[in-house]
């Protein structure tokens, strides 16, 4: 069946979004803007989401507890129409001082999460015809970095995962893309962290990090009116990776 | 989200019919004022202006002192623009053994050429402004290639490159350069493709639609949305990047 959609903002209709990683940072903003936007917004977080219209606490690696968490907002919020994986954690290592603990948890909260999130939200996506699924993947998955490995490995499995995942479900009428930000002024930045300094913030061509509110523009944008984008990566990342 | 545009001036070329028509009726919707380029002047580019309330802006975009003369009138009469979309294009296809040398270089000094000549023209405005926006219009086919295709895909990913170095180059200034790549989209170079393949119009759609994850074609109003995303002032980190805008088709880095 050809359906069109036409992307006007004016006949968009806000539904129901279950986000990851909602408790703080870039997770709190696409929140945030969805509500904005007139969602209802189910959080899921290590910690309480108190922004959120449903807060559960939950952690991503665990899939029974995703299921659970997804069937307790789908019950309070209605019928899932977008689901963002945000949840994740950030560390740099070199690879001999990577231990397979911290290895297989880089692996279980940024690909884990987003696989138990879709395999949540996909059976009542499909079953009505229609959702969006987003991921937050990374620009280190896109260009890699010094340090990376198991972070960079995880992001760029998330990419892998989109893609695929986006070519299974499209004809269904379940989109499925990533946002890959750039250095993002969040908590998950310590204040000493390297992505703060000057000397590196100069290389960048924005000359500056970029805001959790960009990245969340773009997950809304994809969500909302990036009816035609399929298993794509957008890239609000100051311009580190071009 | 609406109106955010507000009191901004978007060029938009190409606007005589097919995508750059979507275009100039979102950034309007977003409340851009509008001058709409395209070739030659028609009724259709008359009565969009009109719709709009913009300006008309009549020209060849492959010749430069037409560029200047364009960018010069809009500036005159609505003010400097803030937003350029270079969605124009002149497509002929031909395998490279039997293609007309004058007609090749024609579809890559348009897209391609007359892309950097209009950048060229509204930088100054843009930097006494303090920034602003370009929106270039690339091809699915710019990244990929196609059979037959060579001047219009590499004037195509000629334009991905130049997006990629004015990102870099241009983002220190606040001139947000950024790219978006559209696969198989509603426009009436469709029909073309049809009569070229010696099909229907309707069987065109679907077999087209046939190598999309989708399950179809896209509308000129999705292509026009990531215009919308583009060109929004505030949203910069987005930059020297190319949005592929094809309904799953390529589902690769561009």
């Amino acid at each position: 069946m050809v359906r069109f959609v036409n992307a006007d903002p004016a006949a968009r209709v806000p539904g129901v979004a279950v986000v990851t990683g909602s408790a703080s940072g870039i997770g709190a903003a696409i929140a945030a803007e969805l509500a904005s936007l007139g969602w209802r917004v189910g959080g899921l977080d290590l910690t309480a989401s108190p922004r959120c219209d449903t807060s559960v606490v939950v952690d991503v690696t665990d899939a029974a507890a995703v299921a659970a968490a997804v069937a307790t907002v789908t019950g309070e919020l209605g019928p899932i129409d977008a689901a963002v994986s945000v949840a994740g954690h950030y560390a740099m290592a070199p690879i001999s001082e990577i231990t397979l603990e911290q290895w297989t948890r880089m692996l279980r909260v940024h690909l884990g999460g987003l696989r138990n999130l879709s395999k949540s939200v996909l059976p009542g996506m499909l079953d009505r015809g229609t959702g969006s699924i987003v991921a937050i993947t990374s620009e280190l998955a896109v260009g890699g970095g010094d340090g990376d490995v198991h972070y960079a490995a995880a992001k760029g499995a998330i990419i892998g995962f989109v893609r695929s995942l986006a070519a299974e479900v499209a004809s269904r009428g379940v989109r499925v893309n990533a946002v890959a930000p750039g250095p993002t002024d969040t908590p998950l930045l310590a204040p000493d962290s390297p992505w703060r300094a000057a000397e590196y913030l100069d290389t960048l061509p924005i000359r500056r990090l970029g805001a959790p509110e960009e990245v969340a523009r773009c997950v809304a944008w994809l969500i909302e009116e990036g009816t035609f984008c399929v298993g794509e990566v957008l890239n609000p990342n100051a311009g580190a990776v071009i | 989200m609406a109106e955010h545009l507000a009191g901004r001036v978007a060029l938009i070329t190409g606007a005589g019919r097919g995508m750059g028509v979507a275009h100039a009726r979102r950034l309007a919707a977003d409340g851009a004022i509008i001058a709409v380029n395209d070739l030659t002047a028609s009724p259709e580019l008359t009565s969009l202006a009109q719709e709009l309330g913009g300006v008309t802006a009549v020209g060849d975009v492959s010749d430069p002192t037409t560029v200047a003369r364009v960018v010069a009138t809009v500036q005159e009469s609505v003010g400097p623009i803030r937003i350029l979309v270079a969605n124009h294009a002149y497509m002929s296809m031909a395998p490279l053994t039997e293609d007309d040398e004058v007609d090749w270089w024609r579809v890559v000094d348009t897209n391609l050429g007359g892309t950097f000549q209009l950048i060229q023209a509204v930088l100054p405005g843009m930097r006494a402004h303090g920034g602003g926006r370009i929106v270039v219009i690339a091809s699915e086919w710019g990244v990929t290639g196609w059979p037959g295709a060579t001047a219009y895909a590499a004037s195509k990913a000629g334009l991905i490159s130049l997006t990629k170095t004015l990102g870099r180059e241009l983002a220190p200034e606040g001139i947000v350069v950024n790219a978006i790549a559209p696969g198989v989209i509603d426009t009436p170079q469709l029909l073309v493709d049809a009569g070229a393949a010696g099909v229907s119009l309707t069987e065109m759609h679907t077999t087209y639609a046939s190598g999309i994850p989708l399950g179809r074609i896209g509308s000129p109003q999705e292509v026009a949305a990531a215009v919308s995303l583009l060109a929004d002032h505030r949203l910069g980190s987005m930059v020297g990047q190319v949005v592929q805008v094809n309904g799953g088709s390529t589902r690769g880095r561009a």
